[in-house]
């Protein structure tokens, strides 16, 4: 549990009755059993990260004849999902609740900022209009403003009543972006007019920071959407440790009595629902900024939620990073593994949802917590370490 | 002056009259008991005071507001609070955390936008849940996971998280069901010193009537949902209807 507080239950020196304070061990113990230390493995993965999924993998694949390596977008769009479901998990892995319209907070935001590029000129300096910066913070707001009256609405039913209102209200965006709201989205040819400017007004998002080879992957994209991972990451578990968290764990496990210990549940449950909107949303912009262009399929359409909803459970719910790796996996079996050519098969091509049917099953038959839960009950089963404080959450 | 009153309080579940016309008072610190036969309208008429249940006639004052109909959470923040009949708390937190939540309650309010501080430094928060862990004899468990915790011990959480929220009003539905003998004992005295301690008013329903002439100062006896006494616990000792409606009967 998450309790940045003493190890759970374990041999525990008798300090339950006086917390012990100050000593060196209990201050390193507690270091490490706080959350903190996630955040600060997960920034110390993101410099390895691209030269692993783009360089290692593609030589790997050349020296066993397999094309398994990523492209140099890759990394980018990894944790460009990374973030939506960090923040998706917020709601589904702590508060218990599954929407199943997600889409429409990452598609409302890409096409916010999209439209704000090409519109914007007109009455802001074009430093500003086409401003990386300026586009996220847009197309957020988009997010939350839209999620503020679907939450309103879809959080008054629950279980499978809150899944299907979200559902709609996704659907009914998604054929408004495809059909009536032609004259603001481009329908169903897509918005191609997305003009993305340089990073703070100096920075070419497509270039990789330095020429060398082995950095490639390494763009000025990359390092603008790994910074707001991290920031996404830290704002994360910066709730997760407020009472905020402690709140939308509560509710997911007895709703009832968070009402009963006075709290108004459907604010709580309202601002859940925002604040995951909020990352979906910053997502979506940075979406929008790495592809350039928006079409309501890619963006509004209740498959992607149904992908959120998908990588969340995959990497492990109620884990803080635990969804990035099921982003990762996810977006490494649609873009890389459907590029495989096996040797009976042929190219697996769009076959690729198969597989990663295949693979979400097995997942979730072998670890029922995702891969970050398993792979975390495995390495405390090998070092036998048999407390598990931050075991669900960290 | 009352804490508590209702009056001519009705709920009906379509044709059922599950409470009917019930007007009672309850004195500050007072320890009121509610007793009757199983489906005599006990839960339904602590749940029409404690806003999970609207009542469908009738009114409910407390400390001389009107609250009736008010939402739970609203019940709370004005001071009552109910312990539930089953174990009633948050599974896989920590005994710690499930208090915290209630003290948090009490202490922040019903919502709060602002609270990105970590729980760390929310002292008061801390302060209340030790006192509360403390009283109930859980500060020693307060790292376990509430799930791991003995049926016994489940019940003292519940218990220490309706204190938590610091009423005034505290309900209890049968708080010693399930419990062995022993625990029963313990949970009585618990009930005996909290009264003490936090100066309580509490409204219990409980079939133990060794444990209700213990504590109870007046009875409210319930059958059929109407109120057949609400006496003193001889009173109703010694009262033919209340015999006859309730133990058949039976001698006390
Ligand atoms: N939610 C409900 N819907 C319909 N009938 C109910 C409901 N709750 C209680 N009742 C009925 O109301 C009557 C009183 O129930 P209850 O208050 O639980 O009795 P007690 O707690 O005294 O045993 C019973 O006949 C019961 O079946
Ligand atoms: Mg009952």
């Amino acid at each position: 549990m998450s309790d940045d507080t003493e190890p759970d239950g374990g041999p525990v020196v008798d300090e339950a009755t006086e917390r012990v304070d100050g000593s060196t061990d209990d201050l390193l113990e507690r270091i490490l059993a706080r959350d903190d230390l996630v955040v600060v493995g997960f920034v110390l993965s993101l410099f390895v990260f691209p030269y692993l999924l783009v360089n290692l993998l593609t030589q790997i694949g050349e020296a066993i004849g397999f094309s398994i390596g990523g492209y140099v977008g890759l990394p980018t769009l990894v944790l460009i999902f990374g973030i939506v479901v960090i923040g998706f998990n917020l709601l589904l892995g702590y508060t218990g609740l599954l929407s199943f319209g997600h889409a429409a907070f990452f598609g409302v935001s890409a096409y916010a900022a999209g439209i704000f590029t090409a519109e914007a000129t007109a009455f802001l300096p074009t430093a500003v209009a086409h401003s990386p910066l300026a586009m996220v913070g847009v197309g957020t707001f988009a997010a939350l403003v839209i999620a503020w009256p679907i939450g309103f609405v879809s959080i008054r039913r629950s279980g499978v009543y809150f899944a299907v209102l979200t559902l709609t209200f996704g659907q009914m965006l998604y054929y408004y972006a495809l059909g009536p709201g032609a004259w603001l989205t481009n329908g169903d040819n897509g918005f191609s007019d997305v003009n993305v400017g340089h990073l703070l007004g100096t920075f070419e998002l497509e270039e990789a920071i330095l020429g060398a080879d082995f950095l490639r992957a390494y763009t000025w994209q990359y390092v603008f959407v790994a910074v707001a991972a991290v920031f996404a990451l830290w704002m994360a578990n910066r709730i997760i440790n407020s009472p905020y968290g402690l709140i939308f764990k509560a509710l997911g496990q007895n709703e009832q009595r968070v009402s009963f210990v006075g709290l108004d549940v459907f604010r709580y449950k309202h601002m859940a629902f925002i604040i995951s909107a909020g990352f979906a949303g910053a997502g979506g912009a940075l979406f929008a900024i790495h592809e350039t262009y928006i079409h309501p399929t890619t963006s509004l359409y209740w498959i992607t939620s149904g992908d959120f909803v998908i990588m969340t459970i995959l990497g492990g719910t109620g884990s803080l990073v635990g969804p990035v790796l099921g982003a990762l996996i996810f977006e490494y079996v649609s873009n890389v593994i459907s590029g495989v050519s096996l040797p009976v098969i042929g190219a697996i091509g769009s076959l690729w949802r198969f597989v990663l049917g295949a693979v979400f099953v097995v997942i979730v038959w072998v670890f029922p917590k995702g891969v970050y839960g398993g792979v975390r009950d495995v390495v405390v089963a090998l070092t036998g370490r048999g407390d598990d404080d931050g075991g669900e959450e960290a | 002056m009352s804490l508590l009153s209702t009056t001519s309080l009705v709920k009906q579940f379509g044709g059922l009259t599950a409470v009917d016309e019930v007007s009672f008072e309850v004195d500050r610190g007072e320890t009121r008991a509610v007793i009757g036969p199983n489906g005599a309208g006990k839960s339904t008429l602590i749940n029409c005071i404690t806003g999970m249940l609207e009542p469908t006639r009738g009114t409910v004052e407390f400390d001389g507001e009107d609250i009736t109909g008010v939402e739970p959470h609203d019940a709370v923040q004005r001071g009552l609070s109910k312990s539930f009949q089953t174990a009633s708390i948050f599974p896989e937190m920590s005994v710690e955390e499930n208090v915290e939540i209630a003290a948090l309650a009490a202490e922040h309010g019903s919502f709060q936008l602002n609270f990105l501080r970590k729980r760390e430094s929310f002292d008061e928060v801390h302060r209340i849940s030790e006192r509360m862990l403390d009283a109930v004899e859980l500060l020693d468990q307060r790292d376990h996971e509430a799930a791991s915790l003995p049926y016994g011990d489940k019940r003292r959480l519940e218990i220490a998280i309706a204190l938590a929220s610091e009423p005034e009003m505290l309900f209890m539905d049968e708080p010693t069901a399930g419990m062995s003998p022993g625990e029963t004992h313990a949970t009585v005295e618990l009930i005996e010193e909290l009264q003490d301690d936090l100066e309580l008013t509490i409204l219990i329903v409980e079939h133990d009537m060794e444990v209700i002439f213990r504590i109870a100062d007046r009875i409210l006896v319930l059958n059929r949902g109407r109120v057949i006494a609400d006496a003193t616990p001889e009173e109703v000792q010694g009262d033919p209807e209340v015999q006859e409606a309730y133990l058949g009967g039976v001698e006390l």
